[in-house]
């Protein structure tokens, strides 16, 4: 049960998503993946493709604009 | 993964337009507060795309640009906002909690506005035309855009023949679907004959929704399949409204707090629910009328509510349960009687240093009499080492029974 982190910031959709599903794909079940965001569309389709694949999501805003958004793989 | 557990004072489950209005009065109210929204800040509200009756928006809103507003308005009283699914919780007690997967908070008092979602069909490509793409469930939100054109209507309760009927002043046909043979439906009499009699509703019987078709963007026919012979009927409509019926959020709290069978929480006026700090606002209750007003009244309700009942308890702690020994007077300040009796007891004090006299106007709050048991006003509970020794009411109020009770 591993936490990785990836680093969005600065990065406009769709690239978050993409980096994000890449990522997912080399965890295992149980590890935890918290994704730097500040670009207001990947703070909906990041988590919407996340729930849409049965993992748990939570968004949190840690500034104004800027959202870290942890995945736990299921 | 442990959890990391945080402290709140209050914990508001679902950021609609109730949850964000309990929000607004317990921000302002200086209460440590939480709203937890698993989808959208702003709910079911969101969807909608026209709000015409929202009062002191002439020009009307739409649904997303009404709920930003009570978003900012939230976080301006420092409300904080958690994105994440509730899992679990645990109401009973002072110390209440709310568990999402990587965190427990804790804190005194819950909101429960979770809201509902309306009944889907299951079909295929259901969730495909949601919405603004095809599928309504508010005639009153899309009957205009609908105007001369055919719409279809999805069961035969009260709400989808009266929505039913609404239509047919917009659009040229009204198809209804009816799960049940000929002449059988869902809905009262009276509705019944007079939909019967519209001459643009035609009804199809012993259907069910078969698939939804379309293309990327909009929905283009509902293929029905009747349930008798098995036949698909490919229906071409413009919308198709579902009345199914209205499902509560409410599965995390069954067993917990009252529920009418149909799981809407039962309330009294002050949001209430059986729980003690436990109140619930908005369209997840029990009521007559679900709307964005209604849910905005509740929501101040049960802010209000939950701000009173963490402040009496703290009071309750900090002065009515204290170590030295002290009696609690339970009046109404609204009878005389017990106003007179009033004066008796500050004097009773007086000549007694070693006592101190707390008093609880019930007309004011009922909560520290009903923390102390106390049903019957006037009454006097004397309290020592932090717990109730015994209590005297009414008639029986006098120096000499008092003091009876500090000898025991
Ligand atoms: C299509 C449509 C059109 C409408 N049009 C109008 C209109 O024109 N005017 C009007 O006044 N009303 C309208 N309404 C009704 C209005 O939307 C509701 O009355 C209002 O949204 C109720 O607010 P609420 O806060 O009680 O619940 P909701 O808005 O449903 O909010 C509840 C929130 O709780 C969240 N939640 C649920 N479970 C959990 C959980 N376990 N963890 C975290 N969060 C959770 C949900 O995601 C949701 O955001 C319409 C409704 C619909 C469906």
């Amino acid at each position: 049960m591993a936490e990785f982190e990836l680093d969005c910031l600065g990065e406009a959709c769709p690239v978050p998503l993409m980096k994000t599903e890449k990522k997912m794909a080399g965890l295992k079940s149980g590890d935890t993946l918290i994704v730097h965001i500040d670009h207001s569309c990947a703070m909906k389709n990041v988590p919407e493709w996340a729930r849409k694949q049965g993992h748990n999501v939570e968004v949190e805003e840690v500034g104004d604009g800027e959202w870290d958004v942890i995945i736990e793989k299921c | 993964m442990a959890k990391t557990v945080e402290h709140y004072d209050v914990v508001v489950i679902g950021g609609g337009a109730a949850g964000l209005t309990a929000g607004i009065y317990c921000g302002r109210a200086r209460l440590k507060t939480l709203i937890i929204e698993k989808a959208l800040v702003g709910g079911l509200a969101t969807y909608t795309n026209e709000m015409e009756n929202y009062p002191g928006f002439p020009e009307g809103s739409t649904g997303l640009g009404l709920m930003e507003l009570f978003h900012r308005q939230a976080k301006k009283f420092g409300v904080q906002f958690k994105l994440t699914d509730v899992k679990a919780v645990r109401l009973e007690g002072e110390d209440k909690v709310v568990e999402t997967f990587r965190n427990e908070f804790h804190c005194k008092a819950v909101i429960l506005a979770t809201g509902g979602k309306p009944r889907l069909t299951g079909a295929p490509n259901e969730d495909k035309y949601l919405y603004d793409k095809g599928i309504s469930f508010c005639a009153t939100c899309d009957a205009a855009a609908n105007t001369d054109k055919t719409v279809l209507v999805i069961g035969s309760g009260d709400a989808a023949i009266e929505e039913g009927m609404f239509l047919t002043k917009f659009a040229k046909k009204v198809i209804v679907s009816v799960l049940h043979d000929e002449g059988i439906m869902d809905c009262n009499e009276i509705a019944k004959g007079e939909a019967l009699k519209n001459p643009k509703m035609e009804f199809l019987w012993n259907t069910t929704v078969h698939e939804f078709r379309g293309g990327e963007e909009h929905l283009r026919s509902v293929a029905l399949k009747n349930s008798k012979t098995g036949e698909i009927l490919d229906v071409p409509v413009d919308t198709c409204f579902i009345f199914i019926g209205y499902l509560p959020n409410t599965e995390l709290f069954r067993g917990m707090v009252d529920m009418t069978r149909g799981g809407y929480i039962l309330t009294n006026e002050r949001m209430e629910t059986r729980i003690p700090g436990v109140f619930a606002a908005g369209d997840v209750r029990e009521k007559f009328l679900r709307q964005v007003a209604t849910a905005v009244g509740d929501g101040a309700i049960a802010g209000y509510a939950a701000e009173k009942y963490i402040a009496e308890s703290e009071m309750f702690e900090s002065q009515v349960m204290g170590e030295s020994p002290r009696i609690v007077y339970v009046y109404n300040a609204a009878s005389a009687g017990d106003r007179e009796l009033l004066g008796a007891m500050e004097q009773y004090e007086q000549c007694r240093c070693d006592l101190k006299l707390i008093k609880a106007d019930v007309y004011k709050s009922n909560g520290i009499a009903q923390r102390l048991n106390v049903s019957e006003t006037p009454c006097v509970v004397y309290i020592r080492d932090g717990e109730v020794v015994g209590s005297v009411a009414c008639d029986r109020i006098c120096p000499e029974n008092i003091d009876a009770l500090r000898r025991t």
